[in-house]
């Protein structure tokens, strides 16, 4: 095994790369740092220890309904991405649909085009089309992010699934309904949930669409994060934002359970 | 791998009556439906407000007109924040893939455990919202004492002058860096997972020093990973609206910025879908021309190693 890390080069290697996962590490850190601190201001050095910060976020009534927004927004964005991405994957990789690799550009586009652009665009569109519930247009929008990594993790998935189960299946003469439901399905369930796992992140933590579509009677959690921000100096911010790490932490965890990191990421 | 590698499957359906493109199409045109609907017309409708006129009523509509591109591309104003956005997005890119290269060897090549651990902590921040991180960076690089990084510099005694980096372009290169560093260690490592152990192995036997193999073997290996890395921390970060927002400051405003300032502050609409269609067209340049250059560079390869 010649590329395994040895030697001096090896030992720099780990050096550097420790080294680096500091400086990943350190804005997460000094964030949850500060969210302890006793000062009034969020300035370093955090001072004592406190869980002060935390109780007023938590029992902070608009904070509790821009989390539920959120929470809302990012389940029903995945499951609606779910419903449109899974059958087009599907589609995709087994049903000999003419030109699929420029359909699958296309369903992946999302990925390419600026977020940003897409939300202006969807708010110049509803204006449009007089659509003003901000509700239902942060929905689309929220679909609209969330629907490339459905079309992406699950086309990963089928194409790690065992072909030869599904021609012998057919052979013997199960239908191709029967074949999904009984072959394809149980081996995809992972690659499906973890799709969604990130799709629902994406939602939870997306900011370049809701800054178009939100109003003020819904705002979803970022945004409010990032209003309160300008008019707040406390470390409240940094205890608000400690909760996004722990939400995100339990995602990265849910990842490495459902699927392992390694695959999830695609390595 | 391909979609049509199965003979069996169309012998089969057949037999059942429903034609396969029938079914197949059925199962695509919910998603399609959407993202025509709610991307594709939005999109060009956006795109071509670009070069309509908005006169003092408010009714954008004809003659046509490219002045928005003209003041965009030439007003020394607007221009700076063009050639600045760019700047960035190549800096970026570059301290990105030099601080990617050792955390994607360690994923890559690593012990399991180190690897493993490596491997989280890269993925972690990514699920992170960017509005949380780039926080953590305002709090980091704050311009006085009460900064980190100035609280630590005066703790280590290198004198009383804090550093200035908050609200200028380099504190939105820092964060950028921080923020898209995930997605170019995830191509790298992938790359590096792929390269035949026996290529480095024959090259230590034959009396290459590990740093040699690691030149001549390795790092050419790495490209397309380097090139994947590349294109999206590029592209990414020339549309970016956070991190530029919160941390560049007046002189630091970059096409994200200016978009929405014309958009909530303006209502110049032929301005901002202008300022949009660059930020497209730099996104699509990204993604095809370093495509491009890559694809090139492996013909003239093939060529090479073809006539030897």
């Amino acid at each position: 095994m010649a590329n395994r890390l040895s030697g001096g080069g090896g030992l720099l290697t780990y050096l550097l790369a420790a080294a680096i996962l500091l400086f990943v590490l350190a804005p997460l850190v000094v964030v949850v740092a500060l969210s302890f601190s006793e000062a009034n201001l969020a300035i370093f050095p955090p001072l004592g220890f406190t869980l002060s910060w935390y109780e007023g976020v938590i029992t902070n009534e608009e904070f509790q309904r821009s989390f539920m927004i959120s929470v809302i927004l990012a389940l029903s964005a995945t499951f609606a991405a779910f419903v449109l991405g899974v059958p087009a994957a599907y589609a995709l990789n087994r049903w000999d649909v003419p030109s699929a690799r420029t359909i699958e550009a296309l369903l992946l586009s999302p990925f390419i085009l600026p977020i940003l652009i897409t939300g202006l665009a969807l708010l110049q569109f509803m204006a449009m089309m007089r659509m003003r519930d901000a509700a239902m247009n942060l929905f689309v929008g929220h679909v609209l992010v969330t629907l490339p990594y459905l079309v992406r993790t699950v086309t990963a998935s089928l194409k790690q699934v065992d072909r030869s189960l599904e021609e012998a299946a057919l052979t013997l003469g199960a239908s191709p309904w029967r074949v999904f439901w009984r072959i394809t399905v149980p081996q995809i369930i992972p690659g499906i949930a973890a799709g969604c796992l990130f799709a629902f992140m994406v939602s939870f933590d997306d900011f370049p669409i809701s800054l178009w579509l939100a109003d003020a009677q819904t705002m979803p959690l970022p945004i409010f994060l990032q209003n309160s921000m300008t008019k707040i100096f406390d470390p409240s911010i940094a205890a608000m934002s400690s909760l996004m790490i722990l939400t995100g932490i339990f995602a990265v965890i849910g990842l490495e359970k459902l699927v392992g990191l390694r695959r999830a990421m695609s390595i | 791998m391909s979609a049509s590698s199965l003979p069996i499957i169309p012998a089969l359906s057949q037999r059942r009556g429903i034609p396969r493109l029938v079914i197949g199409f059925t199962l695509l045109i919910p998603a399609l439906a959407f993202l025509v609907v709610f991307l594709i017309l939005p999109s060009l409708l956006l795109l071509s407000y670009s070069v309509l006129t908005q006169p003092q009523s408010g009714d954008i509509g004809l003659p046509f007109t490219l002045a928005s591109y003209e003041r965009l591309l030439f007003s020394p104003a607007y221009r700076r924040v063009v050639i600045l956005t760019l700047r960035v997005a190549f800096f970026t890119s570059l301290f990105t893939f030099m601080l990617a290269y050792p955390l994607a060897m360690v994923v890559a090549y690593g012990r399991p455990l180190f690897s493993r651990v490596t491997m989280i902590l890269v993925v972690a921040p990514l699920v992170v919202s960017v509005l949380v991180r780039t926080y953590g960076w305002q709090l980091i690089l704050g311009n006085s004492r009460t900064g980190v990084l100035n609280w630590l510099l005066e703790a280590l005694g290198t004198g009383p002058t804090p550093v200035r980096v908050l609200y200028t372009e380099w504190a939105t290169v820092i964060a950028s860096v921080h923020v898209f560093l995930p997605l170019m260690v995830l191509p790298l490592a992938a790359s590096l997972g792929r390269i035949n152990p026996s290529l480095n192995e024959a090259a230590r036997m034959l009396g290459a020093p590990a740093w040699r193999a690691f030149v001549r073997i390795t790092l050419p290996l790495s490209v397309p990973g380097l090139i994947a890395g590349l294109t999206i921390v590029f592209s990414l970060t020339a549309a970016s609206y956070v991190t530029p927002q919160m941390l560049g400051g007046n002189r630091g405003t970059m096409l994200g910025v200016l978009l929405e300032q014309q958009v909530t502050t303006a209502f110049d609409w032929p301005m901002a879908a202008a300022i949009a269609t660059v930020m497209v067209a730099i996104a699509l340049s990204a993604n095809v021309g370093v495509g491009w250059l890559f694809e090139r560079r492996m013909a003239a390869r093939l060529r090479r190693s073809g006539a030897a």
